[in-house]
């Protein structure tokens, strides 16, 4: 209780300190705005005309940076950051612009984050600042993790859990692919232990998240526990998204035999209308018993899949499925792009978030196919390991690379609609592990 | 203080998991339950029967039309 009250002294004491400053800095600026408008226009000679110009461009910023240019959190920066960084940022900018456009990489998100990008590393604008329009899109909704929730509602909207109701038992995969989450974890303290790098406990998880392929996940962690690495955690997140097919095929032939690829699993039954409305109820009771602090993320998503299977609400879910998701995807998209920042992105945390992110992906992958393989150990029906990598969320990608690389050995093996059940039980499983790091830290 | 890192990276590695399973392992006995629940309790209508039923009729009548036709035909 005493605690309780202390703290809340102290928010109060932080608040008004801030309101304070707040005042002073208006005052600040209404004095200068008098001044300027005292000032009026005064006639100057063309030739300082143009040489005040000159040095207002961005070329000039660039090569000979104003020293005492703040960044976007009001910090100094070094001379690298203002200067040559934001020259390597914006090509940065350009292979993402590439990677999503010639390549196909998650474009829906990969552009709009890459056009933040660039935007946030132009000189004297100040876009991602405070003041600048991509600050008030992170202020408004990344910075009290709206926006990912708001695509929360969208992606529950899209989801059918018919598969998983039909064969609940793969709802294990989506288990075991969060080992990917825990292991990067164990894998970030130990590169900090070993003196490699500096992350603390919160900045591991919330790079381990990578592991659990769920964009908005990543992003709701991230910017709750460690907001100064969310550029890199989203690019690393979305790209290795984007890279599914790539990175999950060989680890799935590596963990498998042709037997067991070829598997054929028995067709799934029929759900009913009943059940499916009555299962997201179910999922977020189970929520609010256990781990309350996942029902943000599973509240939301399961707002959005109830709205569908009522059926009653068509407007809604089509708002949610369409007009809403866009929206929020395209400020999401800026928003996270704002932190592309040269002063925040090209620090040497960034190689290391990459790094972890594709072992964590791997990691989850991997144990996803061996879960499969030691539920074939128990009687019952076979599973196709395959399936085992959708869980790793990633929907749909997951699922449809399970079906791909089955019907490489079998013709006619379809296994996208039993993948779909574990990599939709794999976004439940992230959330659940997010509210378990979430709650690890109150 | 060092080694205490690594530590507290399995502690959250064995809670995390352990949640995560517990959580879905829950959750598929009580999707079995509550299938059984429905399936017993709130059973579909089976719409699948009464189509065929309306469509053998249909064909009833279809039929005796052809043959009405045919047979007029083959008077005229």
């Amino acid at each position: 209780m005493k605690a309780i009250l202390l703290k809340l002294l102290a928010l109060f004491m932080l608040f008004s300190i801030n309101s304070a400053f707040a005042n002073e800095h208006n005052a600040v600026a209404m004095e200068k705005a008098s001044t300027h408008k005292e000032e009026n226009y005064q006639s100057k000679p063309f030739s300082e005309m143009i040489e005040g110009f000159l040095e207002s461009t961005g070329i000039v910023a660039l090569v000979n940076p104003d020293p005492d240019e703040l960044n976007a959190k009001g910090e100094k920066m070094s001379d690298f950051h203002k200067g040559l960084g934001r020259v390597i940022m914006i090509f940065v900018t350009f292979l993402l612009f590439w990677l999503a456009i010639a390549k196909g990489f998650e474009p829906l998100l990969l552009l709009p984050i890459a056009f933040g990008g660039l935007l946030a590393n132009i000189p004297v604008a100040g876009i991602a600042g405070e003041h600048g329009f991509l600050g008030v899109i992170y202020n408004m909704g990344l910075s009290n993790e709206m926006f990912p929730i708001i695509i929360f509602m969208g992606v529950g909207a899209m989801t059918d859990f018919g598969p998983l109701l039909s064969n609940p038992k793969t709802a294990l995969l989506g288990g075991a692919a969060q080992f990917g989450i825990f292991g990067t974890l164990v894998g970030a303290v130990a590169l900090s232990q070993a003196g490699f790098v500096d992350f603390t406990l919160q900045q591991a998880s919330a790079i381990s998240i990578i592991g659990g392929a769920d964009g908005p996940t990543s992003i709701f962690i991230a910017t709750k526990l460690a907001p100064e690495l969310l550029g890199a955690i989203a690019v690393a997140s979305y790209s290795y998204m984007a890279m599914v097919p790539i990175i999950q095929p060989p680890i799935m032939k590596a963990l498998t035999t042709e037997e067991e690829r070829k598997i054929k699993m028995t067709t799934l039954r029929h759900v009913s209308r009943l059940e499916k409305l009555v299962f997201p109820i179910l999922v977020l009771l189970l929520a609010i018993l256990v781990l309350p602090e996942s029902t943000p993320l599973i509240g939301a998503f399961m707002f959005g899949n109830f709205l569908k299977e009522s059926g009653v609400v068509e407007r809604l879910n089509d708002t949610l499925q369409n007009a809403l998701i866009n929206i929020v995807t395209i400020f999401l998209g800026l928003g996270v792009g704002s932190k592309l920042a040269a002063d925040q992105f090209l620090v040497p945390d960034t190689m290391f978030i990459m790094v972890l992110g594709i072992v964590a992906f791997s990691v989850g992958t991997a144990a996803g196919v061996l879960m499969a393989k030691l539920m074939n150990l128990f009687p019952g029906h076979k599973i196709n390991p395959l399936i085992g990598s959708a869980g790793v969320s990633a929907v749909p990608m997951a699922a449809r690379v399970s079906n791909k690389v089955g019907m490489e050995y079998d013709r006619s093996n379809m296994l996208l609609m039993h993948a779909m059940g574990p990599n939709v039980a794999g976004v439940i499983g992230s959330a659940v592990a997010a509210g378990v790091l979430i709650s690890l830290f109150q | 203080m060092e080694t205490n890192l690594i530590l507290e990276g399995f502690k959250f590695m064995v809670l995390g998991m352990g949640t995560v399973f517990m959580f879905l392992i829950v959750l598929i006995f009580m999707m079995n339950m509550m299938s059984k629940i429905v399936h017993k309790y709130f059973p579909e209508p089976q719409v699948d029967i009464n189509p065929p039923v309306a469509n053998k009729q249909d064909n009833k009548k279809v039929i005796a039309a052809i043959t009405a036709a045919i047979a007029h035909h083959r008077q005229s």
